[in-house]
């Protein structure tokens, strides 16, 4: 309670988080009231930007709409003006918003899940497995995040057969760490079930990818390009939450109550759910909801790249790609499409400021080096 | 521990995230369809007609270890594949581009380094007041600019409106004059120093005003995590009790800070340059095909089907690979520079 007053008072004195606050809050606002302000045209698939015809040349704001099936359903004039090939920019900028929390909430949790989960395995038991996991990690964080995003857009396959073989992996390595861990502490009750499982595991390995026999397929993932994107931004950025959590627990676990528990016969489990983490994850959870603004500025570069949200769906990023042949129109008239990149541009640099203010002021109020000065 | 023994032991360290990199590349190809994967063993255009005995040549569509040992020992050779989009073998065109992004970090790095350790220590001085807020605002503004956008508003307001700085790499003239004329020798790649070398500064200086928005783009969102750092670290220092000892003996403020503060506080700014190399091979990538300088990374870019075209496999991950090398053999250096500065992470 004292340390959310503190908190609280930090804030206070920090305006630059208030205007953080108040930014957030408003884009919250936007995301929640998108189908008020922005009614879709499409019920069906309100995601996609309507097309006001196929021109190809923008339309300044204010222009009315010509297609008579959209001025039925309510929609007037264009408050932002129109982009190449007559998309409503005011339309994309305000379901754009959904987008950008969809993408930026989705990567975070998913992230910040495997990064729990491989920092609370990594630092409790420690040894080989730390050693193994903590490669992994400085692997993954060998690349530069946009780059293996990048790679992985393009490697990942628009319908994912999932076999026995992907199954088989995806258990060994959730159960291998448990399997090398029992080598090293005793094996009790669930640890040795699990043992059981992780050796059918690599079995099913062994059978399916070593031998080489075909692979029996399970059940096959549609994924759209923005699933994509989705997943390589959350295989891209869990290990830094999983290096973070790690260096928490390792601190928390030397304390005297955690020594205590082990005394009294508290399974790991229950030492891992009930003790270390809830004494450890808060900064992580509050540090890594903050870093949604750099996960949507992730994720616009790839759009504007052309490898992010599919053709026509409300997004940021796509939509400045879609600016990029109006940018230069000659020195007499420099600045003709100007909304088609000023607009939503803004909106993404006033949301990923938003959280990068907040974020600052978290940063400072979290460090503990810094605090009570 | 020596120096040369520390260094020795980080290099050592090195082997298995190097084995690890070249892993997970090896794991992204296998996302991918054999024939897609064919196109990482081809070397010219005429053999892309020959997929399907490639796909045997290679095993292709034989196990997983069996595939890894070809597309080892393809990778220790040299050959990372042809490249649809570069016209020609991976490494080779790659090396053709690299000048023009090396061009581009050189003027960007001492810059966002200087101006970031100026500023992080003015913020930090000052701390709480205007100039610290100020250089703060700054900071994340940058932080927060997508640096696709913010290449775009100034290719607006210096290209377009004011008719200052020219995106690209060169002018017509000087493209003439470097690939038509015949008389231009290639010393270095880097043309401000090749134009001087030939003996046509103007080249040089045509380069340099081409150069000037690219270079303003990548300073400005990079500099944030040197302020950032610099400001928490002197911030720390400032509170070190070898400060009040400092001053009581009546030293000037001035000498305090430069002499004592900023040296230490400089200690972990330095451990950040690795995350400033990362930082710089996206903002490359973006900055390039914005400006479209032809570069690696704007090569990168256009291979993941930026275009629309289909996806230039060999490209993209020729790219990764490079990049990983590039992040791992930074930080190893500045490893060795932050062992060398400070004895106690040698001796620890």
């Amino acid at each position: 309670m004292s340390e959310l007053r503190f908190t609280l008072r930090r804030m206070r004195k920090s305006p630059l988080s208030i205007v953080g606050i108040i930014i957030v809050v408003f884009f919250t606002a936007i995301a929640i009231l998108a189908p008020v302000l922005a009614p879709p045209v499409d019920i069906r698939d309100p995601y996609s930007i309507f097309h006001d015809g196929y021109g190809p040349t923008p339309r300044p704001p204010g222009s009315p709409v010509l297609d008579t099936f959209i001025r039925s359903t309510g929609w007037a004039v264009h408050y932002f003006g129109t982009a190449e090939g007559q998309l409503d920019i005011y339309y994309g900028c305000i379901w754009g918003t959904r987008t950008a929390f969809r993408i930026g909430v989705l990567v975070v949790a998913i992230s910040l899940m495997i990064g729990i989960l491989a920092g609370c395995i990594s630092g409790y038991y420690g040894g080989v497995i730390d050693e193994i996991l903590m490669r992994f990690t400085d692997v993954i964080l060998a690349f530069p995040g946009l780059i293996l995003a990048m790679a992985l857009v393009i490697a990942l396959p628009p319908l994912w057969p999932i076999d026995l073989g992907f199954i088989g992996l995806a258990l060994a390595a959730f159960f291998a760490p448990v399997l090398v861990s029992n080598f090293y502490f005793k094996l009790r009750g669930i640890w040795a079930f699990m043992l059981g499982l992780s050796t059918l595991a690599i079995l099913a390995i062994l059978y399916v990818w070593v031998l080489g026999t075909p692979p029996i397929y399970v059940l096959s993932l549609d994924l759209t390009s923005l699933d994509k994107v989705l997943i390589a931004l959350a295989l891209v950025g869990w290990p830094g939450y999983t290096r973070v959590i790690r260096g928490e627990i390792l601190r928390v676990r030397q304390e005297d109550y955690i020594e205590a528990s082990r005394g009294v016969g508290c399974s790991d489990f229950r030492i891992i759910t009930r003790h270390l983490l809830p004494n450890t994850i808060y900064p992580v959870v509050i540090m890594a909801s903050l870093d949604i603004g750099s996960v949507v500025l992730l994720a616009a570069a790839l759009s504007f790249l052309g490898i992010g949200a599919p053709l026509g769906y409300s997004d940021w990023g796509q939509m400045i790609s879609f600016a990029r042949n109006w940018i230069w129109t000659g020195f007499e008239n420099p600045w003709q499409y100007w909304y088609t990149f000023i607009t939503p541009g803004l909106f993404i640099f006033i949301f990923v400021l938003g959280w990068n203010l907040l974020g600052d002021a978290f940063r400072d109020i979290l460090d503990p080096t810094l605090r009570r000065k | 521990m020596g120096l040369a023994e520390f260094m020795v032991r980080r290099i050592i360290l090195l082997i298995p995230t190097l084995i690890g990199v070249i892993l997970l590349i090896f794991a992204v190809t296998q996302l991918f369809t054999p024939e897609q994967r064919a196109t990482l063993y081809i070397t010219s255009e005429k053999q892309m007609k020959e997929i399907d005995s490639i796909i045997r040549q290679y095993h292709l569509k034989e196990t997983i270890f069996v595939q890894f040992a070809g597309w080892f020992s393809q990778l220790l050779q040299g050959n990372l594949g042809y490249s649809k989009t570069g016209n020609g073998p991976v490494l080779s065109v790659m090396l053709r581009k690299l000048p023009a992004t090396i061009e581009l970090v050189l003027f960007s790095i001492p810059i966002t380094i200087f101006l970031g350790i100026y500023l992080g220590v003015r913020a930090a001085v000052n701390r709480d007041r205007a100039v610290d807020h100020v250089t703060r605002t700054i900071s994340i503004i940058g932080w927060s600019l997508p640096t696709f956008w913010l290449g775009i508003m100034l290719i607006a307001i210096f290209f377009s409106g004011l008719g200052w700085f020219p995106p690209e790499r060169m002018g017509t003239q000087a493209f003439n004059y470097i690939y038509l004329s015949g008389n231009w020798h290639h010393y270095t790649g880097l043309l401000t120093i090749d134009g001087l070398l030939n003996g046509q500064p103007w080249i040089s200086l045509d380069v340099l005003k081409h150069m000037v928005l690219p270079t303003i783009t990548l300073v400005t969102i990079q500099i944030a995590l040197i302020v950032r750092v610099t400001r928490s670290s002197m911030l720390e220092a400032l509170g070190k009790s070898y400060i009040t000892t400092a001053k009581s003996k009546g030293l000037s403020n001035k000498e305090v800070i430069n002499k004592h503060a900023r040296r230490n506080a400089l200690i972990p700014t330095m451990t950040v340059a690795g995350l400033l190399t990362a930082g710089l091979l996206t903002g490359v990538t973006i900055t390039e095909t914005v400006f479209n300088i032809d570069g690696v990374g704007r090569w990168a870019a256009v291979a993941a089907g930026g275009g629309g075209t289909v996806p230039d496999v060999p490209a993209i991950l020729g790219f990764s690979l490079f990049a990983g090398i590039v992040y791992i053999v930074a930080n190893l250096v500045v490893d060795i520079l932050y062992a060398y500065v400070d004895p106690r992470i040698r001796l620890g």
